[in-house]
This record gives C-alpha cells, structure tokens and sequence, in this order.
C-alpha cells in the first residue's frame, strides 16, 4: 500500500562510522529523491547537526566509533528530549540480537533494518514507518506535550478502528494510564493484555502498575516471570533492583543488577544504578569503580552526564578521600564550563571542599549551588545542597531546603526518614522529627486559615493565600487544587477577573495532568461551568 | 572474547563490505550480482542464528505484525534481483498477526532462493489466513521437492550428512517457537504444480 510519498522535502540524517557503508547509504537516499541529506561519522557531529536543524528521519548505524552504539545515543537524544516523537529513528544492524538489551520501551528505535539491503526495501520500510508517523501524529504531539488524558483520548480513537496499529497504540495508552497516575486501570489494562498474548511489553508494564499501586509481591513475581521469559529485557532488572532496593534488600538488588550486566556488558545505564544501588548501600568503593568504568567511556564524548561526576564526588568524600574527590570536581569544573553553575555538582564540592579542609572554597561552591531556585531541583539534588548548607554551617538555608521538600511531599514517610538521617549526620536528629511537624503544621494551618477566612466571607484573601502557597510550592498537589477551587468560588462571589480566571485554569490544569483522579477535580469542574454559566463562555 | 563476540564482530565487518557491494550493483542495475551479494548474506544471518539457537540463547520477540509488510517487502526485494516473475497474494491475509517479524522474513527470503533456484517462469507469496492458522507461502512452478521431504517438518528436522538442510531445520526450529494456546508452529512441503514451502503460525 505505497502512498509514493514524495521524499524531496524530508530531511534525513544518516549516522555511520564507516566512510563507504556512509557513502552507499548517501547513495541509496539520494536514488529515493532526497534533496535534503546530511551525513556524520561521529556521534559529536551528529549531535551537533541535531541541535542545529530539525530532521524526519535517523538513519543510524548501530556499531559507533568511540566506545558508543547507537542504542546509547538513542537513549541519550529520547532522555534529554533532543528529538521529539515525531522523528523517525531506524537503527540499522548487521544482526538482530541487539534490539532486545533495551533499557525501556520509550528507548526503542522505530525500527531495525538489517544490512545489507537494498534501496527499494528502504523506500518501503521508509513509507511504512511515514504512515504510520502520520496516523499517530496526533498521539505523538499530545505525548511530547505529556498530555496523558489527551493521548489516552486520542488512543481510544485509533484503538476502535481495529487497524494495524492497533498494537502500537495499545502500547502507548498502557503507559499513558501509568504517567496519568491511573494505576488500577493500567493494571487492569496490562492484565487484558497478557490474556490476549504474553507480550513482554505487557509484562512489564504490569510490573510498573503494580510498583505504583504498592503490591510489591505480585510486583516481584512479574518481573521474575518476564525475566525467566526475557532474559534481554533491561528494564526488568532495573525495576527488580529498584523494588529490592524500597524493600531494604540491597545485596538481592546488586545480585540483580550485576546479573543484568552480565547480559549487557556495555550497558551504561546499568552502571549507572550500580553505582546508585551501591551509594544506598553505603558500598562507595563500588560507586567508584562502576563509575569509572561510565565515565572512561563517556568522558570526552557529548554523552557525558554531570550526574556521574557529582555521584563519584560524593563517594570519594564519603571513602575519607576529599582531596581526590575536590581534584576531580575541579577539573570537571574547569573542563567543562557549562557544568561551573550546576547545583548538584557545586553542592558535592562544598561538601568535599568543606572535608578537605578549604573553608572559603567550600563557600564559593555552595554560593554558586544556591543560585538556583531549589524548588525547581530534583528532590535528590535538593537533599545534596540541604546536606552541603548544613555542612558548612548555614543551618538556617539547609532548613529552608528540607522545609520546602517537606511541604511539598508532606504525606511521604520515606522523605521523613532521609530528613532525619541527613540531620542527624550533623547531630540535628531529634530537630529532624520538629522541622517535620513544623513544616506540615504550617500547610494545614494555612490550608485552615484559609478555610475560615473564606467562610467569613474573605474569598479573595483565601483565594489570594492559597494561590501564594501553590506557587511557592508547586508539587503539592493538594494546596493546587484548593487555590484553583478558592479562586473560581471568589470569581463567582464577586466579579469576572481574568487574571484570576487564567491563575485558576494553571492550576486545574497542574493537578490534572499528575493526577486525573485526584477527588477534589470534579468540584473544580462545576465550578468552571457555573462560572461560564454566569458569565457566558470564557476561554 | 568469545566466539560469540567475535563471530558478531566478524559478521558485522563482511556485511559492511556486502552493504558497499550490493550498494554498487544496484547502481549499476546488475541483478545478478545483487541477488549473489545478497543471498551471501543472507546466509551469514543464518549461521549466526543457528549458532545462537543452538547455544539456548536465540532472542524470540514476539509481537503483533502486519503480515501482508514482509510479503511485501520480500516481493519487492526479490522483483530486482530476478528475471522470474513474482506476485504476492494477500487477499486472504489477517491484518495483525503474532510472531518474530525478523526470523520470519529469514525464513521466508531462505525459501524464496531456494525458489528462484528451482522455479521455470513464476514465484508466489502469499499470507492467508485459515481457521486459527496464519499460513505464509512460497510458491514456484518448478519440478517439485524430493518425495522423502514431503510433509510436515519435524521442529528439530535433521541436517544432512553433507551439511545441506541447514534452512530446513532452521525454518522447523524457528517455527516450534512460535506457541499459543497448546498449538505450535510448524512448516509443510507440498507438491502442488511445482514446490510449496508453508510456514504455519498458530493465533
């Protein structure tokens, strides 16, 4: 069923390190009428090419020179967003075996295409996979948006046709109900699946369901099932290491973990939670040695992570060895400018700094990591910079930190439990249990406060204390979705604001996106609809 | 490094090489070394498949496919390299179907050299479906298979003491894998008007 697309407007990448392999494929391209070809040898130039102009199609060897592949470049573009969905990535392979060590199903190429093959077979893999870009454009954009009600919505539509994508698609909404935090239906979903066919995907997404729902034992005999099934299957060891890891077994999740490495020697994502599984542990000299053998690979190529350095920064330290850690944080900072002002890592050196014995460099690097706001920093990398203020003595800013992770997870006893190791390091720890309390009491009193004020007859000043609160704190959930009802009620006491209106919707919008389910939504709907109601339509 | 490593390596070096080879004939339009670059190829992929089921660790990735694609692709494949005429049938194809997409059309393309060697003037492809079997066919108007290979074919199907049969076992092996609900895939020879080679894959 060839559409005979017309190629002369696509715009192709084709990355190979062989000068003639690259030539022949040039060729081949070109004899389908494209116009518009670029070629690379090194995964750099690639990365620099990509970050110039937008393309349609990768074609991408899977052995790369210089100790990469192209499955890792894959996972490196997809995790940091550098190509969206709706570009086509075809690995091409002298073999087949490799596609099954993949780290998760979002990391999966489009397609493999095995060598040699000729121009006609690619014209039609080509038109297939263009096909099929198109009928799930729509899903893709709502995806790249991580609208996961929408892509939910807009799969159901594709899944009623019955086509030939009706896999495809199936696939995506499994994961959809799980980024919804729609836990049970994903379940469920998964479940209807594995009836059909024991698909590994299916399989694995039952694990992730069943992780996030809290049932760990029917957790663990998933993932040992789909292991025994697909023993190539990355993502399975890794979700079984993390599982052991909650459940306080870290020597089962490094017997997982090394036995995944086994498989997939070249792996640097399983290093890289060795290393995380190992730091857990409190085994830094493990962190270390996983972490050299990550950053041997990685250093002088764009697929360098700063998170690595950091890692090695903090083992160092915490293996008595600070100066080697502040040689190494040093010389990255010198190497590498873009990473001088990364919290993290600056975070890491105040602490190794402050162990060295270098006071005033210890300041330095922690004023430099306080540039940033902490609200917006990964939970982890906020717990760094708490430890490194409460290190160097600037209590006050490293309890400021904790309060703000406290306030906006207040129900997480897991947090709690680092908070009070983190403090207790500095012989803070029965503090650790009073700046917990504090800080819940405070979000409940606010939330108080603003229940009474509003029945009093105050609406805009609860709705104005709330929505002050939601923004300082933008994860907690809760507090989103008592600002927008606040506002809407205060809208439909009072007067049309739009100001307020938009404020509202940001909220709506925050808390249905991370939680579809969340109880309080239905309320804030008709409450939107009594106000459209009043008002006529409002954008 | 084990034979393993060094056979991907080895194998990945000689496509490489087949890849720029193949590249020029069709350049050229020269089908015939086409077809001869390409068989050779193909025949790599089936040792390092062979090697790798027999050491227990072939990957089987079952999925849903559309089965009129590898039909297709093959048809459209084949067309360039041969004189002989090729038509697909997909008349009668399911549109999604469960099996390893990738051992299938090794499978399939295997049996359609074979049918090249043989056929006087026609090849046909076909994917249908019958009853709760999917059927994929190779089809030529030559003189037949050999009476003795006619048949079901056992799934470890035995090579020959000349070596010769290795595409043979392989197709019965890499459709044994193929299982659901207590069924089992499996291939068939027929004399039907020259060879048929067919390819049953249970729902």
């Amino acid at each position: 069923m060839a559409l005979y697309t017309s190629y002369s407007d696509k715009r192709i990448l084709i990355l190979d390190d062989i000068p003639e392999v690259r030539a022949s494929l040039r060729n081949q391209v070109g004899s389908l009428g494209c116009e518009n070809v670029s070629v690379s040898g090194t995964v750099k130039d690639a990365l620099e090419q990509l970050r110039s102009k937008t393309f349609d199609v990768i074609l991408c060897d899977f052995y790369l020179a210089g100790g990469t592949d192209g499955q890792q470049f894959l996972e490196f573009l997809r995790n940091r967003n550098i190509i969206g969905r709706g570009v086509l990535f075809v690995m091409i392979t002298a073999e087949k075996s490799y596609e099954h060590v993949v780290t998760a199903a979002e990391c999966l190429p489009d397609d493999y295409l095995l060598k040699p093959f000729t121009a006609d077979a690619l014209q039609l893999r080509l038109e297939r996979l263009l096909e099929k870009k198109v009928r799930l454009a729509k899903v893709d954009q709502l995806q790249n948006k991580r609208n996961w009600p929408g892509v939910i919505a807009a799969c159901d539509e594709i899944i009623s046709a019955r086509d030939r994508y009706l896999f495809d698609v199936m696939r995506i909404k499994g994961n959809a109900l799980i980024q919804a935090d729609r836990h049970d239906a994903a379940v469920a979903f998964y479940e209807e699946m594995l009836a059909i066919r024991p698909m590994p995907w299916a399989r694995l997404g039952l694990a992730r369901a069943l992780h996030l729902q809290g049932d760990r034992d029917r957790c663990k005999t998933t993932l040992n099932q789909l292991i025994g099934e697909s023993p190539r299957l990355m993502a399975a060891y890794d979700l079984l290491g993390h599982l052991h890891m909650e459940m306080g077994e870290a020597d089962a999740a490094m017997a997982v973990l090394d036995s995944a490495c086994v498989i997939s020697p070249n792996s640097l994502a399983r290093h890289r939670a060795i290393a995380a599984v190992a730091e857990e542990k409190g085994d830094f000299s493990r962190v270390e040695e996983a972490l050299d053998k990550v950053i041997k690979k990685t250093r002088n190529s764009p697929l360098r992570e700063t998170a690595d350095f950091a890692r090695l920064g903090n083992a160092l330290t915490e293996m008595g060895a600070p100066a080697r850690a502040v040689a190494m944080l040093e010389e990255v900072r010198t190497a590498f400018k873009e990473d001088a002002y990364n919290p993290q890592l600056a975070a890491v050196e105040a602490l190794a700094q402050h162990k060295a014995g270098n006071p005033e460099k210890a300041a330095a690097a922690l004023a430099r990591a306080l540039q940033s706001d902490s609200a917006s920093l990964p939970e982890a990398v906020a717990m760094t910079l708490a430890k490194a203020c409460l290190a160097t003595g600037k209590a006050d800013e490293g309890n400021a930190i904790l309060k703000k992770l406290v306030q906006t997870n207040p129900d997480s006893k897991a947090l709690h439990a680092r908070i009070t190791t983190v403090m207790g390091e500095h012989g803070e720890a029965d503090m650790a249990d009073k700046l917990v309390r504090d800080s819940i009491a405070e979000v409940i009193q606010l939330n108080n406060e603003a229940v009474r004020r509003a029945q009093a007859g105050e609406l805009p000043q609860a709705a104005a204390m709330l929505a002050e609160a939601a923004q300082r704190l933008p994860g907690n959930l809760q507090i989103a979705a008592n600002a927008a009802a606040a506002l809407y009620y205060d809208i439909l006491q009072n007067k049309m604001d739009g100001a307020k209106l938009r404020l509202a919707q940001g909220f709506q919008q925050i808390v249905e996106a991370k939680r579809p389910d969340h109880p309080k939504l239905t309320e804030i709907a008709e409450l939107l609809n009594r106000i459209r109601r009043k008002y006529g339509q409002v954008k | 490094m084990n034979f393993d490593e060094v056979a991907a390596f080895t194998i990945h070096d000689v496509k490489n090489r087949l890849t720029v080879l193949a590249g020029r004939a069709e350049e050229r339009g020269d089908s015939e070394t086409l077809q001869g670059v390409l068989e050779a190829a193909s025949t790599l992929t089936r040792l390092l498949v062979y090697y790798k089921a027999g050491a227990g660790r072939l990957a089987v990735n079952i999925d849903a496919h559309a089965p009129t694609d590898v039909i297709t692709e093959l048809c459209q494949e084949i067309t360039r390299q041969t004189r002989l005429g090729i038509r697909a049938e997909l008349g009668e194809a399911p549109t999604l179907w469960f099996y390893d997409e990738s051992l299938v059309r090794m499978l399939l393309l295997d049996a359609l050299y074979n049918a090249l060697r043989h056929a006087r003037q026609n090849v046909v492809l076909a994917a249908r479906q019958v009853d709760d079997w999917l059927e994929f066919s190779v089809r030529d108007d030559g003189p037949g298979y050999p009476a003795e290979l006619l048949g079901r074919q056992l799934a470890m199907q035995p090579l020959s003491r000349e070596g010769t049969g290795l595409g043979l076992h392989l197709a019965g092996r890499i459709a044994a894998f193929h299982t659901n609900g207590g069924q089992e895939g499996h291939v068939e020879l027929a004399n039907e008007g020259g060879a048929v080679f067919r390819l049953r894959l249970p729902r």
